[in-house]
């Protein structure tokens, strides 16, 4: 996302530079030799990313247009049926498709805010000159490392309605102590959102930091010689400078939300009843579990043309506002 | 964008690289008739075993019964590969059309029609008639888990039934001595364990526990979870709608917190918080009960009839592409030598299957928990037989959740999961060819 963003002021420079010496043909040979070097490097990754990553899309696109099914041995091409079943209400598969398709949605917007603003204001502390900075660093990041199943049974542990610490601490100063935190709605978005928040908002904020401290401090004098307090400062001087960073971080965080799996497959088991059931959740049963398999592709399909659309829509905004802030 | 794409791609990578393997293996119909006779006489073969016995005593007990039965054959060696029953979904079925499975494997009830119906096992029927078993070596039921239209797939191994755990402790609190053992004497019992504070059941809307007392209790009310041919679910039946009315009633009555998590009443059992759990027989070699003064008796009959819910798990013959005939009988006789020898399964937490080592005294004097199991086994129910109809059950689950959530009452739940039920049954019936 950043190479993106930056591009096209490199692109220009890279071309005034070259008109510095050397005959015209000797820099195209020279060009041609940097460019195969540089296809060399990029071989490995390039071969692993056809292999594993292009060439089953393309099957998965393939077998969204067929009847596929382990059991046959012909597989029939049905055009586009997959796909108007899901948008038809009567198919088996559109009304649980569409149901989990809202749970991710209400999960994108319910933790992505979260997920940038906490991070965000945790950055601003951080870069400040205390003391045992690099501690709070380690601390914040530290349950990013942990993998989706600890995370699943530690928070487990916490949340149980019944013998969970968490209740337990709530009754000791008075509270109710029998919030239903991995069984019922609302407080299952709630589980979900923190524990997310919890589990992820390290990398953000690590980004974030590496923003802020990417700032001129310059700027930042400038601004209080002209008077600028904490808080103009922070609107005219932090806020455009981490543009292109709160660019990649909300297109990011608005995927890896979008893509949410083994929180709610692990604390909630997608109840109460369907509730927490996530698109992945859904898709993964139905390819996977129940050999579905091309139903379960049109379905990946359809997610991965909303997630290019919000990404597309997203980027575009805040590409605008990073023109209009350089100009 | 890019990394979008990226992502969306590797949902489908997952999805079509699972199809990718399927797909290679073509299809590989069998019937080869394989006698196999009590002992196997031919050529020296190695044959693999795979099975999902990972936790609690079967790791340390499956190795020692293969030695033995290896030291005492010498043209057959046994090869013991464990993995997890869910690898083991995954795996076996692709590993069969390639012809890298094994020459016998075990599988829970449930599963075999979604195996057979993918021609992935071998018709035993020659097998079974070889090794002299029929319907009457078995509990009632069992044996039949194993047929599908009319072909015998399967040789039962193990059973494992619900039953009644009880803390005494908490329920001496309740001047209780008398474990109940219908609806009168347990709702008293209730209600008694409610007079000193104690929520004597807690009810769960999960698998296992939640979903297998519905269905017992289903079972009980005189209901069945589909119809006869399993074309139509009918657990939205009155009988279906008493039993799950019964459960939330637990709920309502005080009996029984609300929002209990999946196992979330065996804890509150083991923590001295709740008198009773309904869970099966694999708990009995529980070891966190060692400290426990408990009991495990039959479900009670909160309906009009006996009935409770287990599962089973049988002996199958893989349809390996190219099998070798020869492997499949000295699997065979393997299967024979185990179930002779099954006495000690019962350390596994699982009764044995085979009726003259299950009634064997010796083996209640070992394992004594297991008597009230072994009782129940005459009104025991089954898993239904149907290909695919694991994504039919996973609703009633749904179902149950949904009621005691609050969020449908029973009839509404259990109704618009059969209607939902319905479809899965209809499209299995044309994914698995009818």
């Amino acid at each position: 996302m950043a190479d993106i963003v930056t591009t096209p002021a490199v692109a220009p420079q890279r071309a005034s530079a070259g008109g510095s010496g050397g005959t015209r043909a000797s820099k195209a040979r020279k060009g041609r030799r940097r460019t195969l070097i540089a296809y060399l490097f990029l071989a490995p990754f390039l071969i692993l990313f056809l292999t594993f990553v292009v060439a089953p899309a393309i099957f998965g696109l393939w077998i969204s247009l067929t009847d596929y099914s382990p059991f046959s041995d012909v597989q029939n091409f049905v055009g586009l049926q997959n796909y108007i079943a899901l948008f038809d209400p009567n198919s088996t598969f559109s009304g649980d498709f569409w149901q989990s398709m809202g749970a991710t949605a209400i999960f994108v917007v319910l933790s992505v805010p979260c997920l940038v603003l906490v991070p965000l204001g945790i950055a601003l502390l951080l870069n400040r000159k205390i003391r045992a900075a690099t501690t709070f660093r380690t601390v914040f990041f530290a349950p990013y490392v942990l993998g989706v199943a600890v995370i699943g049974v530690i928070w487990g542990y916490i949340l149980d309605t019944q013998s969970g610490i968490l209740n337990h601490l709530l009754g000791l100063i008075g509270l109710p102590d029998n919030i239903p935190w991995t069984v019922n709605v609302p407080w299952v978005w709630v589980t979900l959102v923190g524990v997310t928040v919890w589990w992820t908002m390290g990398l953000n904020t690590v980004i974030f930091l590496a923003g802020l401290k990417g700032i001129n401090g310059d700027l930042y004098e400038a601004a209080a010689l002209d008077g600028a307090g904490a808080w103009r400062s922070f609107v005219s001087v932090t806020i455009p400078g981490l543009r292109p960073v709160m660019l990649f971080i909300t297109t990011t965080t608005v995927l890896a939300s979008a893509n949410m799996f083994g929180q709610s497959y692990l604390l909630t088991r997608g109840g109460p009843g369907n509730a927490t059931r996530t698109a992945i959740m859904y898709i993964a049963d139905q390819g996977l579990s129940q050999n579905n398999m091309a139903p379960a592709a049109a379905m990946s399909y359809v997610l991965f043309a909303f997630l290019a659309i919000i990404s597309i829509i997203n980027f575009r905004l805040q590409r605008e506002r990073v023109e209009r802030t350089v100009a | 964008m890019k990394k979008a794409f990226v992502r969306a791609l590797g949902i489908a990578a997952a999805v079509s690289l699972g199809v990718a393997l399927t797909g290679c293996g073509g299809s590989s119909s069998n019937s080869g008739a394989v006698s196999g006779g009590g002992d196997y006489t031919g050529p020296k073969v190695d044959i693999t075993f795979w099975h999902g016995w990972t936790g609690g005593a079967a790791p340390t007990l499956v190795p020692k019964l293969i030695e033995k039965f290896n030291s005492e054959h010498d043209n057959i060696v046994v090869k013991n590969v464990p993995q997890e029953w869910g690898d083991i979904a995954k795996k076996m079925p692709l590993a069969i059309k390639a012809g890298k499975g094994p020459d016998v494997a075990v599988l829970h009830g449930d599963d075999l029609a979604t195996y057979a119906a993918q021609k992935l096992l071998l018709n035993a029927d020659d097998i079974v008639k070889g090794l002299g078993y029929t319907a009457d070596d078995f509990p009632p039921g069992v044996f039949d888990a194993g047929d599908y239209k009319g072909t015998q797939y399967a040789i039962p191994w193990s059973v494992t039934p619900l039953g009644l755990f009880v803390n005494k402790t908490v329920l001496g609190q309740a001047g209780i001595t008398d474990i109940p053992t219908d609806q009168a004497s347990y709702t008293a019992a209730l209600e008694a364990l409610k007079g000193v504070g104690v929520q004597g059941e807690w009810v769960d809307g999960y698998v296992f526990t939640g979903t297998f007392e519905f269905e017992s209790l289903l079972w009980q009310f005189g209901g069945d979870l589909y119809n006869k041919d399993v074309t139509k679910a009918s657990f939205n039946s009155d009988a279906g709608v008493q039993a799950l009315t019964w459960m939330t009633d637990l709920v309502k009555n005080g009996y029984s917190p609300a929002n209990v998590a999946q196992d979330g009443n065996i804890k509150a059992l083991l923590a001295g918080q709740t008198a009773f759990n309904w869970n099966g027989v694999w708990q009995t070699t529980n070891s966190a009960f060692a400290d426990l003064d408990w009991a495990a008796a039959p479900v009670p009959q909160i309906g009009t009839e006996k009935a409770v819910w287990s599962s089973s798990t049988h002996w199958v013959f893989p349809a390996n592409k190219g099998q070798d005939k020869n492997k499949t009988a000295a699997a065979a006789t393997f299967v024979k030598w185990m179930n002779d020898n099954s006495a000690g399964w019962a350390e596994t937490g699982e009764l044995p299957a085979a009726n003259d080592v299950r009634n064997d005294p010796t083996l209640v004097q070992n394992y004594p928990n297991l008597q009230p199991f072994m009782d129940e086994l005459e009104y025991a129910h089954y898993e239904t037989v149907s290909p695919g109809i694991a994504e039919a059950n996973a609703l009633v689950t749904t179902a149950i959740n949904e009621a005691l959530n609050g969020k449908k009452t029973p009839q509404q739940a259990l109704d618009d999961a059969a209607k939902k039920a319905d479809q899965i049954l209809k499209q299995n019936a044309s994914k698995y060819g009818g």
